[in-house]
């Protein structure tokens, strides 16, 4: 971490630029992964029994559903937008998954119409920032709130029906002694980190979110990239919902609040500049394991609520202070280029 | 005609007559039209089955003959927000409200519009949760020792010693405390009784599963939880985790309720109670004040108390038809979601319900509005509950439904 | 320091009273205060007591913390930040001023410094945090919002506690039978806000939203300015506390959440643009008092019950978009 600064700063601009910012990427998504393996090791203080490859295991599952969310928070973020609509998407997600379950033959009609009912929404989100100029802010609070009113009135309170099988089964399974959800992340992070790092497609994000006119200039359609960031957002929320039912086996309308502030919060943490244009999903995946490790080893504490809050919170800035180092590093390799 | 009416009003108000002044005051206005009472039911926020269980059945009790000639009920829901609820209720006062049934966000920060409604002449009933302003009436189960009642009982199952997890509610409300409190009064008692987690599980089924797992990365080798609403999340929490279970208590979804009676549950180590906030308090509490409305009733006590209900496994007794009869209290797998309340019925005073009232607010065909028994229960008086500045009890956390062994 | 002098040029309001007219117009304060009386006279001619001084004084206390809320927001939008701890300097004070309740015009002035040194305080933090170590704000500011909630629950477990009745009573009460006390409070900060203005300092938290590295090649400190951002923010905060605690007359742990999003969607909604620059402390106050008034509206409207959210969604929708013609008309023509 400390030997990144002076080679970095040491780097002839302009041609090593990407290469630059590759490795920088790297340094702080290494960092944040030590951070939580630190704060994994350090819980044994706590508790005896953390620490362990249960508890791992437990992380893993219970930030499963924030680092699918989180990816597609990501991507709009990436293109200078926020979705705010993610915990109504969610909520959505699930309510669909259960209320038409049975109703559509198969699951594998079911789930498809699902994630495109969650899409259509992303690409209206889309079209209202893109063409009527509304901010992202207001665009994707305002489909949040009609999201959620309509899935209350539709369900009229109480969501009924259970949860699709092949939920139920990536959420309980096992393949071997590997559970099945832990298996799934693997496959999800690499397609993910992928999409966004090593395809046309994800360069484009990331033109259209350092510079739009820049992008449109040297001939990107702008707005097919931020289209589809809002609705693959979408689908992931919708996603995530899905995966939600299938742990508790049912849907409730309040399901996706508590995934909002820490979807925007793993994206940060990991490094992403909230006004876009910079960030790479591995970190962002980091970001969401520590928040999730940090609940589990806050939880486990012996004090009072209030306490353990004020903790969570200085751990926090505690490890954006540690994590800043890079981000000071990758500034100077920025404005050196 | 405004000022006429106004002055009407005052005058009928000053004269004591509160519930007739608008009675009178419509009536001189539109002579022909038999007076119906506008009252408002105000959630603040709808989206887990407590909430719209208890809004449905006020909806269905508002259709039962006689009341749907006699009531206009109008729902509003305004969110966590206490301060959107404050102007809900102000909206309400101006729209001359002759009663509001709400369930309250905050004991305390509604007072001072409730008490500018009651200077109005609005009747004012919360369910469930409650304010400490005097004039506004209180219908709850809280002061009917939940807390203590079932840390007893789990310290039963558990023969006086083990580690525990607390499930608790929202954290910084007064409903959790109130329950918090009593159960640690008893577990106090007992020294090989170990709280070694507690955690916020704010009442949903899905945060209850997740934070009991996240209890039991930390302390794989619990003996027992004592859960608010949200208990059927413990289990499968449990159930994630492998097939042992513990004994637990918890508040009265149907997914617990089945899960108590269950042998192969038992056989894997569950026994406990269920017991907790009753969804049917708010038909309860609308049925009180309709009597009142309709001159039927003169009610002295402002803090109502509904009873505790109290469900042990070799109770939990399923039914067979769409309400409870025959003193059945559960419904069979399927018919309804697990987090589905049970206690939204009740033979002695909502025997106009069915299942299709709770869950879609129809009324029940054929059925008309049963009086109410003479009798209510006086709730004590709890600070931070139902008063602001008193006394409580000597007796506070007085075991009602659970003994020492 | 030249370039700074244009900018001031540049920012200082034209004395012809159609250019300030476009002004306001483009800068979003205008245009939802066209939508606020829009709204306001619906809501006069579906409910009557709208007009009433009782009516009026309800609104304008329901909306005052909110604005201020709001308006705390704006310094630290325009600077191109986001600042989350507002919900837990709300809960902090309000907390505190239950707590510790003193009475008479003294005890008033003893609650209105706590709470604004509880969000002096944390504003420093954040300004320390943000402008010196640089982190990201949002970042930064949801570990000290997630602290001062923490300390709100140290302090109360559960809603109690009550404010001095002097204090609640006097500051939600009205001025010679007609002027709400609350709205005044609000008008004395857009009147601060209004000298503020034509400080070098606003000039910076302008410049350094709009564009933090001109910025800071024309000579303007960028750390000052984003610091003062933060301190003023933490001060109206604590303001938006007091005059809470003042409204519900008790102290709530948890009564600060509700302003995190409200108080952004205020800030949008009053025409300050999200990514920096842009932006007036008027428009936000504006935009919190149409948010409350949307409630009040769709009360007496008759929409209730579980569709109210789409009505509340597509207002805020149609309010931006109807917000962008208007300046979009008022910039094409310049005589308008």
């Amino acid at each position: 971490m400390t030997g990144a600064r002076p080679s970095a700063a040491l780097q002839p601009p302009a041609d090593t630029r990407r290469i630059g910012r590759i490795r920088s990427e790297t340094i702080s998504t290494a960092a944040i992964f030590a951070l939580t393996i630190i704060l994994i090791l350090a819980s044994r203080f706590v508790s005896p029994a953390l620490g362990s490859w249960d508890q791992v295991d437990t992380i893993i599952t219970l930030a499963s559903f924030l680092i699918v969310v989180a990816f597609g928070q990501g991507l709009v973020i990436l293109v200078g937008g926020l979705d705010l609509s993610i915990a109504s998407m969610i909520t959505l997600g699930g309510v669909l998954a259960t209320t038409w379950n049975g109703s559509l033959g198969s699951e594998w009609v079911l789930i498809p119409a699902v994630l495109l009912t969650c899409a259509c929404v992303g690409a209206l989100n889309a079209v209202g920032v893109i063409w009527l100029n509304i901010p992202p802010f207001i665009m994707t609070m305002a489909s949040g709130i009609m999201v959620a009113s309509a899935a209350l009135g539709y369900t009229s309170g109480t969501p009924r029906g259970a949860a699709p099988d092949v939920f139920l089964a990536l959420m309980k399974g096992s393949v071997g002694s590997v559970s099945a959800v832990l298996i799934f992340v693997l496959i999800f992070v690499l397609l993910a980190w992928g999409l966004q790092s090593a395809t046309a497609f994800g360069r484009r994000l990331y033109a259209v979110g350092a510079n739009r006119e820049a992008a449109r200039i040297a001939g990107v359609t702008t707005w097919r990239p931020i289209m589809a960031a809002y609705a693959i957002s979408a689908i992931c929320a919708g996603f995530a919902g899905m995966m939600l039912v299938g742990y508790a086996n049912g849907a409730t309308l309040r399901m996706g609040d508590s995934y909002l502030l820490p979807s925007i919060a793993s994206v940060v943490i990991g490094g992403s500049s909230i006004l876009g244009g910079r960030g790479s999903f591995a970190a962002t995946v980091g970001g969401a394991i520590l928040l999730t490790t940090l609940g589990t080893v806050i939880s486990a504490l012996g004090m009072d609520q209030g306490w353990r809050t004020v903790i969570e919170g200085a751990i926090i800035v505690g490890a954006l202070l540690i994590l800043r180092e890079d981000l000071v590093a990758r500034l100077r390799n920025r404005s050196a280029g | 005609m405004t000022t006429f009416r106004k002055l009407l009003m005052t005058t009928c108000v000053a004269a004591g007559a509160l519930a007739s002044a608008f009675g009178i005051a419509t009536n001189s206005a539109s002579a022909d039209e038999p007076k119906k009472f506008k009252i408002f039911l105000s959630l603040s926020y709808s989206g887990n089955a407590w909430q719209s269980e208890a809004a449905n059945i006020v909806k269905a009790l508002a259709q039962t003959p006689p009341y749907d000639k006699e009531v206009e009920l109008k729902e509003v829901i305004s969110g966590t927000d206490p301060q959107a609820q404050i102007a809900a209720y102000e909206s309400m006062i101006d729209a001359k409200a002759d009663g509001v049934i709400s369930f309250p966000i905050s004991s305390s920060a509604l007072n001072r519009t409730v008490k500018k409604g009651c200077e109005k002449g609005v009747l004012f009933f919360m369910y469930d949760a409650t304010v400490t302003e005097p004039c506004a009436y209180n219908v709850s189960y809280i002061t009917a020792g939940f807390g203590e009642n079932t840390a007893q009982a789990l310290v039963n199952a558990l023969n006086g010693k083990g580690k525990i997890f607390l499930s608790r509610g929202v954290p910084g409300n007064s409903v959790d405390k109130r329950h918090t409190d009593g159960a640690m009064h008893i577990f106090k008692q007992y020294p090989g009784i170990q709280v070694v987690a507690e955690y916020y599980s704010f009442w949903d089924d899905r945060t209850t599963q997740q934070e009991t797992a996240k209890a039991l990365a930390a302390h794989p080798d619990v003996d027992g939880i004592w859960a608010q609403a949200g208990e059927f999340g413990a289990i499968q929490a449990l159930r994630d985790k492998g097939t042992r279970l513990v004994p637990m208590t918890g508040e009265n979804s149907n997914g617990f309720r089945l899960a108590l009676a269950d042998p192969e549950a038992q056989k894997d180590g569950l026994k406990g109670v269920s017991a907790g906030s009753p969804p049917a308090t708010a038909g309860y509490a609308f049925k009180l004040m309709m009597e009142i409305l309709t001159k039927k009733r003169d009610l002295k006590a402002m803090n109502i108390q509904y009873p505790l209900p109290w469900v042990p496994a070799d109770k939990v007794k399923l039914c067979k038809g769409d309400t409870f009869e025959d003193g059945c209290n559960t419904f069979p797998d399927g018919k309804v979601p697990s987090s589905f309340v049970t206690e939204v019925f009740s033979p002695e005073f909502l025997p106009e319900l069915s299942l299709k009232s709770a869950l879609d607010g129809a009324p029940t065909p054929g059925k008309t509005i049963q009086p109410l028994p003479a009798e209510v229960v006086k709730a004590p008086n709890e600070p931070g509950i139902n008063c602001q500045k008193c006394e409580p009890p000597a007796d506070l956390y007085k075991l009602t439904k659970s003994s020492r062994p | 320091m030249s370039a700074s002098a244009d900018a001031a040029a540049a920012s200082v309001p034209g004395s012809n009273l159609g250019v300030a007219i476009r002004r306001g117009l483009t800068d979003g304060a205008g245009v939802v205060a066209i939508l606020y009386v829009i709204l306001f006279t619906l809501y006069a001619l579906w409910d009557r007591s709208a007009l009433t001084v009782s009516g009026v004084t309800n609104l304008s206390n329901n909306a005052a913390p909110l604005a201020l809320a709001a308006a705390g927001e704006s310094l630290v939008v325009i600077s191109k930040g986001f600042d989350l701890s507002v919900s837990g300097i709300v809960s902090l004070s309000n907390v505190l001023m239950a707590t510790y309740p003193v009475e008479g015009p003294g005890g008033a002035l003893v609650s209105l410094m706590i709470c604004l040194g509880v969000g002096g305080a944390i504003g420093v933090l954040n300004g320390i945090l943000v402008a010196v170590l640089r982190l990201q704000s949002i970042a930064a500011t949801l570990g000290t919002m997630i602290m001062g909630q923490g300390l709100a629950l140290v302090i109360m477990d559960a809603p109690g506690g009550t404010i001095a009745d002097w204090v609640s009573y006097t500051l939600t009460d009205v001025l010679f039978g007609i002027i709400p006390i609350s709205g005044l409070i609000v008008l004395a900060v857009v009147a601060l806000w209004l000298i503020f203005r034509r400080t070098d300092t606003c000039l910076g938290v302008f410049a350094v939203g709009a564009d933090e590295t001109a910025a800071s090649l024309s000579g303007i400190s960028v750390v000052r300015a984003r610091f003062a951002a933060f301190v003023g923010a933490g001060l109206l905060y604590g303001l938006a506390g007091f005059m809470l605690s003042v409204q519900t007359a008790t102290g709530n742990p948890t009564a600060g959440t509700p302003f995190l999003m409200l108080t952004f969607a205020a800030v949008a909604l009053g025409g300050v643009s999200l990514t920096g620059g842009r932006g007036s402390l008027v428009g936000a106050v504006i935009g919190a008092a149409t948010l409350m008034l949307l409630q009040k509206v769709l009360f007496s409207g008759g929409v209730s019950s579980f569709y109210t959210g789409i009505f509340q969604g597509a207002v805020m929708v149609l309010a931006i978009v109807f917000g962008s013609l208007i300046s979009r008309l008022a910039s094409t023509e310049p005589r308008a």
